[in-house]
């Protein structure tokens, strides 16, 4: 290890590399998987790999998997940097030696690949059921150890373990089919596995599945929306949250540049990205630019307060770094990143929120979103929901996808329920695949739905 | 060191198959004209799966140079996975003859200095630079690289190959009284003449003009012309049908070929034989040969999409179709998607164009329903294009693959995907 610091050191004078940091990772992981009760897969790995950035006002990265090429590496990215001669700037800050551990209750390292396996059977074995034709269950853990060091003299040696359950089912009659899933994790260890009340998951699963079955098409225009938690969750993950990523924000990619102090959004609304929250499925202690992660109020009361950062946009902005900047492994350069992102919740009970609506949807779990934050749009999808009516719920809908102008939308929202929850785990696309969580009590607002009626 | 693993495990009682890859890339982000982020990656690794007792394990290392204890010790611990995984063993392909399939790799890919391609994507910021205006800010990618890789397994498949691959993005953001945005993303195997890189910067800006000047479209029920960016979004709604996994595991609207799902002039291919295609090889994960394969002929399923396991599962042979690296046991994949052109010439269409859509995602495979945002249409009259985005394109792919009015003759190629304009029945939010 010594000697590394010294050979990057030495590279560094040598190439006039002004700032390098360097990431050794070690991820050990297993996996295990079943489909109609015929196992899929079933693996034990570890992998190790270097990352290594350079900076000479703008960044060379290189990484390598074979440790064999990690001088190699680390010169590669050194005369990248060289070569580069940019003109950007990056926060540097003081050094930092420490060594941290999110530490679960029992290991899933300790638990043997059989009973994870005994796991899956478990749960495929509560999900036959009549009408289901299809099922599939997946389980994965992993460790990760990091260690980073930098050219300020910092060195953080960090273990974080991250576990995940999921499992779907496929109904089907008279040639219609429908899917439900649900999916559990969390920088946490097998105890988390231990307490999920898979009989009552499961049976959940099984039973939305058969009832969307019979489900009708939604409307669609323009109506009022009640998004249950992992709605919300979604909802400001697409809609506000990658748009408060400043590295968008930099690059003129992003509806809420120069918007710092300016009213957004509905004074309902208080949304928070903590990579804090224990246990969280997007939680960290240090980003991988070596900055501890902390939580930032994006919007407080409507305003716009904040964005997340990394080294180069902290710099930029003239902002205060709160350790966004994540990679998707070593073999990636760090990107500002969400980790746990949520809508603080207000005093409106659920009753009182359906009430509001005159002619509206109940919109329930999430399908994933997408947003161009440059123009301002974005769409997230519902498994299922429910019409509602004079403030009365009625008919089951399926295959609901919801579209809406980003400031339009956060500017619609009436009501913010008073049930919190974030537990949502999920992994957010942007080049990279990092984890994230998310969440939010049930949120009232307008939106564009599609239809097929 | 593959001989040495080879050697290895010729000595166990077992059946095995390696796969490994040794590759490169360099890739270069260009943010607001500047080229702000240069990387340059190795990396090599190889998977093993091994059979035994009709069991299947799994498992692979990182790098190419081991000691012969680390291959010894990779090798017994993937025999052990395989003793307790209850994974079912389907059996490896035996030896066939693969294609030759032509322009998969280009040497001034793989010979590149890194100083020269680090100057071609400054010469890409700075032709940025000159096309912009104070309402444009521009940004893109170039990525090159290469990769040889290698299927060797205990039935005598012994196949090596090699590709270099380069990928071309563009995207514009146009700002005045409201916002705009356009992309332009291709992928080659071959190193590119500059007008590429001009053509991906023009195309982005000519988008972002059009974007700038789109509000919402009054809602539609009727004929929309899809050009290929969007009819690919749709058209992958169908395509999760027709993977052998989901026949099998009766996620599919489909148990066998031969259901109508479409007019009979609607031809779809996964053809991995195709000369320079970014989807193209000559064999698979697997060692199976990649193939030229008709999904959708004569307005039917003419056949899925199968690897090994699933092929054998089903009863049916293997396509090809086993995707991976060295890191993932083969999945299913398609290679290159070709919706073969019509006799129809839609250059002129006059109606509601959807160039693109988002949001495919949030689509359900096994009902076909789809609600997308609409990211850019025009709605062309008398010659007038009036250009649209924010409305939601809902349909159910099904319905649209049987409402197709007429297929364009002009062939569009999109990375892997090749498609001319569609015309079908969909309905605009």
């Amino acid at each position: 290890m010594e000697g590394l610091v010294r050979l990057v050191d030495r590279l560094a004078e040598r190439y006039g590399v002004s700032y390098y940091e360097v990431r050794l990772i070690r991820v050990t992981s297993s996996h295990v998987s079943m489909q109609n009760g015929r196992p899929e897969e079933l693996g034990t790995n570890t992998e190790t790999g270097i990352g290594v950035r350079a900076f000479n006002g703008a960044w060379g990265f290189s990484s390598a998997n074979d440790m064999g090429r990690a001088e190699k590496a680390v010169e590669t990215a050194m005369k990248i940097a060289k070569l580069s001669e940019g003109n950007s700037r990056i926060h540097l800050g003081d050094p930092v030696v420490e060594e941290v551990e999110i530490r679960p209750k029992k290991s899933f390292l300790d638990v043997n690949i059989g009973d994870k396996l005994a796991l899956v059977k478990e749960v495929d074995s509560l999900l036959r059921g009549g009408g289901i034709s299809s099922r599939s269950v997946g389980y994965g853990d992993g460790l990760e150890e990091v260690l980073y060091f930098n050219s300020l003299g910092s060195e953080i040696r960090t273990v974080v373990p991250r576990v995940r359950l999921g499992f779907s089912v496929t109904a089907g009659k008279n040639g219609v089919m429908q899917s439900y899933w649900k999916s559990f994790g969390g920088t946490a260890g097998w105890e988390l596995v231990e307490r999920i009340d898979l009989n009552h998951w499961t049976a959940l699963v099984r039973e939305k599945a058969i009832s969307l079955l019979h489900a009708r098409a939604p409307p669609s225009g323009e109506f009022d929306v009640i998004m249950d938690p992992e709605l919300t969750g979604v909802f400001i993950h697409e809609a506000l949250g990658h748009a408060a990523e400043a590295d968008s924000v930099k690059n003129g990619e992003s509806i809420l540049a120069g918007r710092v102090g300016e009213r957004i959004a509905s004074e309902e609304l208080t949304v928070v990205d903590d990579p804090t929250l224990p246990g969280g499925f997007g939680s960290y202690i240090y980003d991988d630019e070596g900055i501890r992660g902390k939580r930032v109020e994006i919007i407080r009361d409507g305003v716009l307060v904040g964005y997340l950062n990394d080294r180069e946009t902290s710099a930029l902005l003239d902002l205060e770094p709160n350790g966004h900047g994540r990679a998707q492994s070593y073999a990636h350069q760090p990107l500002v990143r969400m980790s746990n992102t949520y809508v603080e919740p207000r005093d409106w009970n659920f009753e009182e929120m359906v009430e509001e609506v005159k002619n509206g949807l109940y919109m329930i779990g999430d399908k994933g979103g997408e947003v161009d934050t440059a123009s301002g749009t974005f769409t997230f999808g519902a498994r299922e929901g429910y019409i509602i009516e004079k403030g009365e719920i009625r008919d089951h809908v399926r295959d609901v996808a919801l579209s809406g102008k980003i400031l339009d939308v956060l500017r619609n929202v009436r009501a913010v329920g008073n049930d919190l929850r974030i537990e949502f785990p999920g992994y957010c696309g942007k080049g990279q695949w990092v984890p994230v969580d998310d969440g939010g009590p049930h949120v009232l607002t307008r939106a564009l739905v599609g239809g097929l009626r | 060191m593959i001989d040495e693993l080879i050697g290895i495990l010729e000595r166990e009682n077992v059946e095995w198959e390696l796969y490994w890859e040794r590759g490169r890339s360099g890739s270069f982000r260009i943010e607001r004209e500047t080229l702000e982020r240069s990387q340059r990656k190795f990396y090599s690794g190889i998977g093993l799966r091994v059979g035994y007792l009709g069991k299947l394990g799994f498992s692979y290392v990182t790098g190419l140079n081991h000691e012969r204890e680390a291959l010894e010790e990779f090798v017994k611990r993937t025999i052990k996975l395989a003793r307790v995984s209850e994974v079912p063993f389907p059996g490896f392909p035996t030896p066939s003859k693969v294609p030759h399939v032509k322009g998969l790799y280009d040497r001034r890919i793989e010979s590149i200095p890194f100083e020269e391609a680090h100057a071609m994507a400054r010469d890409f910021s700075l032709r940025m630079r000159e096309l912009k205006d104070d309402s444009l800010t521009l940004s893109g990618s170039i990525t090159l690289a290469v990769d040889h890789y290698g299927v060797v397994n205990s039935n005598g498949v012994r196949l090596e190959g090699k590709g270099t691959w380069m990928s071309l993005g563009a995207y514009a953001v146009k700002k005045g009284d409201g916002t705009g945005s356009g992309s332009y993303y291709q992928g080659y195997r071959s190193l590119q003449p500059f007008e590429e890189f001009e053509n991906a910067i023009q195309r982005a800006i000519s988008e972002a003009e059009l974007s700038y000047r789109a509000g919402r479209l009054e809602p539609h029920s009727g004929e929309i012309l899809l050009e290929p960016e969007a009819f690919r979004a749709v058209l992958g709604v169908f395509l999760e049908n027709l993977s052998g996994e989901s026949v099998y595991h009766r996620r599919s609207r489909f148990s066998e070929p031969g259901e109508e799902v479409a007019p009979g002039e609607l031809v779809i291919l996964d053809d991995a034989t195709l000369p320079e295609g970014t989807g193209s090889f000559s064999f698979d994960g697997e060692g199976n040969p990649g193939e030229r394969t008709v999904l959708v002929e004569n307005g039917m399923v003419s056949s899925f999409l199968l690897d090994e396991t699933y092929a054998r599962l089903l009863g049916m042979e293997s396509t090809g179709n086993a995707a991976r690296d060295f890191r993932t046991v083969p999945h299913i994949g398609t290679s290159n998607v070709v919706v073969e052109p019509g006799k129809d010439d839609l250059e002129g269409f006059e109606g509601i164009i959807i160039k693109k859509v988002f949001g495919e995602h949030t689509a359900n495979p096994v009902s076909g329903d789809f609600s997308l945002t609409v990211g850019l249409g025009y709605a062309v009259r008398n010659g007038e294009v009036v250009p649209f985005r924010d409305n939601m394109l809902a349909g159910n792919v099904f319905d649209f693959l049987r409402s197709i009015a007429a297929i364009g003759n002009r062939l569009e190629r999109r990375g892997s995907f090749y498609s001319p304009r569609v015309l079908g029945v969909a309905r605009l939010v």
